[in-house]
Formats: C-alpha cells, structure tokens, sequence
C-alpha cells in the first residue's frame, strides 16, 4: 500500500489520463483517475485526496469552475492545473481561486511528480 | 404766421426755406438726397451681407475642419477597433490552435516516457505494450497533422473555380459517400430535391466539402439511431437553400454562438478540431452565400446554406 500522497486526475482526455495514472502508478502513487468535473466532485464527496491533477479545458465543468468549486469544499486538497495553453490571465485566475500551481503541457513526468511532491507537502503542513 | 409776413432778420422760417428750395431747384436736392440714402442703405445692406456671408464662410470653413478631424479620430478609432479585434481573434485563434497542438504533444511524450521506462525496467521488453505506445504516437501525430492541414485550409484565400453545379447530384453523390455509415448506425437519410432546380453558378468542389462536412457532423450528432433529412429548394428569386436536419443530440444555448469559431468543438478530446464548421462558414461566404444554425439541445440541429444561383465571388 502506497504511503505518498492520494492523487485525483482529472482530464478528459482518455488516452493521456490512462498513461499518466499507469506512469504515476509506477512511481508509487496512489492515484484515481476520471474524465471530467462533475466525476472529481464526486469522487471527492467519496473519499478524501491529498493532490489534485486537474486539466483545464474540458467539457460539462471547467477546470476553473471546477477548481474553485473544490477550493470552496474541500480547501484541504491542493489543485495542480495541467493545460494546454495557459495566458497570464489563466495564470492569475488560478492562483487566485487557489491553485497550488498550473503546468503547460507537454510536460516531463519528472516535473509533474515533483510539483505533486511539493503540493503534497503543503497538504501535510496544512492539515499540521 | 402768415406766410406773406416777412421774418425777422436773421432767422428763416420753413416756409422760407421752401421757397428758397424751389427757388433754387429743390426737386433736384430731393433727388440727391434720396440717392444718398438709398446708398447708405444699400452701403449698409451690403456691408451687413458681407459680414453675414464672411461669417458663414468661416462657420462652414470651422464645420468643415471640425468635420475632417472628427472622421480623421473616427477613422483612427475604426482602425484601432479594427486592429483590436484582429489580435483578439490572432490570440483566440492561438489559444485553440496551442491546446489542440500540446494535448497530442502530451500523449507523445507519455509514450515515449513510458517506452523509455519500459526499457529500463523489463527485461525482456513487453512487445506488445511498446507496440501499443509506438501505434499511440503515430495517432497523434496524425491527429496533429489534421489539425495543421484544416488550420491551413482555414487560413488559405483560394478564389472560387466557378462551374455549372446540379446541386441536386452534388447533394445525391455526398449522401452516397456516407451510405455505408449511416446504415452501419441505423441513420436514415431523407432527401428532398425538387427535379426542376436551377443548375447553379458555384464552385462544385467547394460546396462537396462542405455538405459532406455537414452531413458527417449529423451523423456525429445522432450516432446511432435517428434521421437526416436534406432539403434543397429554390429561395428568393435568386437563390438556393440547402438544409440538413438532423434528430441528434442539438446544440446548447450557450454553444450556439460560438458554433462557427474556429477551434470551438463540443465533440470528445481527440475526436474533432473545432475547424469544421468554421471551415465551412468561410466557404459559403466566399461562394457568396450565407449558412445559419438553428438547434436545439437534446432535440437536434438544422444548418441551412443559402447559395447564389449565380455566384459573385468575394474574398474573405
């Protein structure tokens, strides 16, 4: 049983969410992964998550709706926003619904796990 | 007084002057007078006239200056307008074309990360998994290269070919090319044609796109189970319409709007570009026409495309 932090990933888009949960997987994360907004939402009301993967355009919820709506419920749980394109505008919002922080993809693997690293220990100091 | 009384010396009474007036010529001294009034008048009409015309001649000149710097700022203020919008769409379109392009990206580097790992970790290689990732990358690489070419399509100004076109055959010839799918989804296709339609002035080519483009989109929308219906009649005097009905899943409110915007799709990740449609608006105003949605969600969607019978091209 993984001891590291409990992973959400959410992205719609399936191929890229089945090899990143495999990948994570594989370095010893416990990670759930689900194809939209509304899912992670309830998801969340199941059981709680330490680090949240979140992509940023997706159909049904935004990413930004869904962000803020997970900051409003469950502020324990950090958000790494993973999009696509990010203006400064984009940027701005996140940070300021919450976010722990947003990465462009396509992204090395390296740096998703340590931002995951980073924000799981914020979670750690936060519920302290 | 009489008048016969003489006046006292020195002094002249009007009557006196009369006199003397007629004595020497009065009749003339009117006259003189009457000239020198009338010139004065006259002097101060003209002189009133001139002033009023100067003045309205500096007034129109002030209008006209005014008039000038007021088109110079609004042609200024056009063309900053004009600028403005054309960044904003640079920068939507950016956007788009950056999210299409970096979520294909991202699966390539995931599988190339992942046949890395695989390498490293097992030995013997597990084939048919570094298969899977391999296949996966050469699928987005086509995926990327689709949005590129339609981003190009989009992009390319290329001047109608126009040519006598039977919409009616153009329109039988594209629902044949979709047969076989429909019938594999249980979709049937009604086609309602009048025999007597004007053979059009269009580009055949052009217009095949964009009623396959239409066609597939309603196919996209019903997925299994449902009905087409194509329409095409004469409008106006003038003009045709061609319409594709479809009993799909409609479009939002909220997603009407933005329906003909480029990179703008409601279909799953990886399964359109959101060019489609935009392609196809940019077609039809070049062919001179116009297309327009009417739809709604969960009911289903009807494009119309009114056409020309004779086309003047334009440029978009």
């Amino acid at each position: 049983m993984p001891t590291g932090p409990t992973v959400l990933l959410v992205d719609d888009e399936e191929r890229f969410r089945q090899n990143l949960k495999k990948m994570l997987t594989a370095h010893g994360l416990a990670v759930t992964a689900v194809g939209s907004g509304e899912e992670a939402l309830a998801e969340l009301a199941r059981q709680p998550y330490d680090v949240m993967l979140l992509d940023m355009r997706m159909p049904g919820l935004s990413g930004l709706e869904t962000l803020a709506a997970i900051k409003q419920d469950y502020p324990e749980t950090e958000v790494i926003v993973l999009t696509g394109h990010a203006s400064v505008d984009t940027a701005a919002e996140i940070i300021r619904l919450g976010g722990f922080e947003f990465l462009l993809k396509p992204c090395p693997l390296e740096e998703i796990i340590a931002k995951i690293e980073s924000a799981y220990e914020r979670s750690l100091a936060r519920k302290r | 007084m009489d008048d016969s009384t003489p006046p006292p010396a020195g002094r002249q009474s009007w009557a006196g002057l009369r006199r003397q007036a007629a004595d020497y010529g009065s009749t003339w001294l009117v006259l003189f007078l009457a000239v020198m009034l009338a010139a004065q008048v006259s002097l101060l009409w003209g002189l009133a006239a001139a002033t009023a015309a100067g003045w309205s001649f500096l007034t129109v000149q002030r209008l006209r200056r005014e008039r000038a710097r007021a088109d110079q700022a609004k042609c200024l203020v056009d063309e900053q307008l004009l600028q403005s919008q054309k960044l904003a769409a640079l920068g939507k379109l950016s956007a788009g074309l950056a999210h299409e392009i970096n979520n294909p990206l991202a699966i390539i580097r995931q599988e190339a990360e992942w046949l890395l790992f695989l390498c490293r970790q097992s030995d013997p290689l597990d084939m048919t998994e570094a298969i899977s990732g391999l296949r996966q990358i050469l699928k987005q690489v086509d995926r990327s290269r689709e949005i590129t070419t339609n981003l190009l399509n989009f992009a390319r100004r290329q001047q109608p070919v126009i040519q006598a076109v039977d919409l009616n055959r153009l329109v039988a010839d594209m629902v044949r090319l979709v047969a076989k799918e429909v019938e594999q989804r249980r979709i049937s296709v009604i086609t309602q044609a009048p025999p007597d339609l004007p053979v059009i002035k269009s580009d055949g080519p052009l217009l095949r796109q964009v009623i396959l483009n239409l066609l597939n989109n309603a196919i996209q929308a019903i997925e299994q189970d449902g009905t087409i219906t194509v329409v095409v009649q004469r409008a106006e005097p003038d003009a045709v319409l061609i319409q594709i009905k479809d009993t799909g899943c409609g479009i939002s409110k909220e997603h009407l709007p933005h329906i003909f915007d480029p990179f703008f799709t409601t279909k799953p990740q990886g399964k359109g570009t959101g060019l489609g449609l935009s392609i196809c608006h940019g077609i039809i105003e070049r062919l001179g026409g116009t297309i327009s949605v009417a739809s709604e969600a969960g009911k289903g969607s009807t494009f119309t495309v009114k056409l020309p019978i004779s086309l003047t091209p334009k440029e978009i």
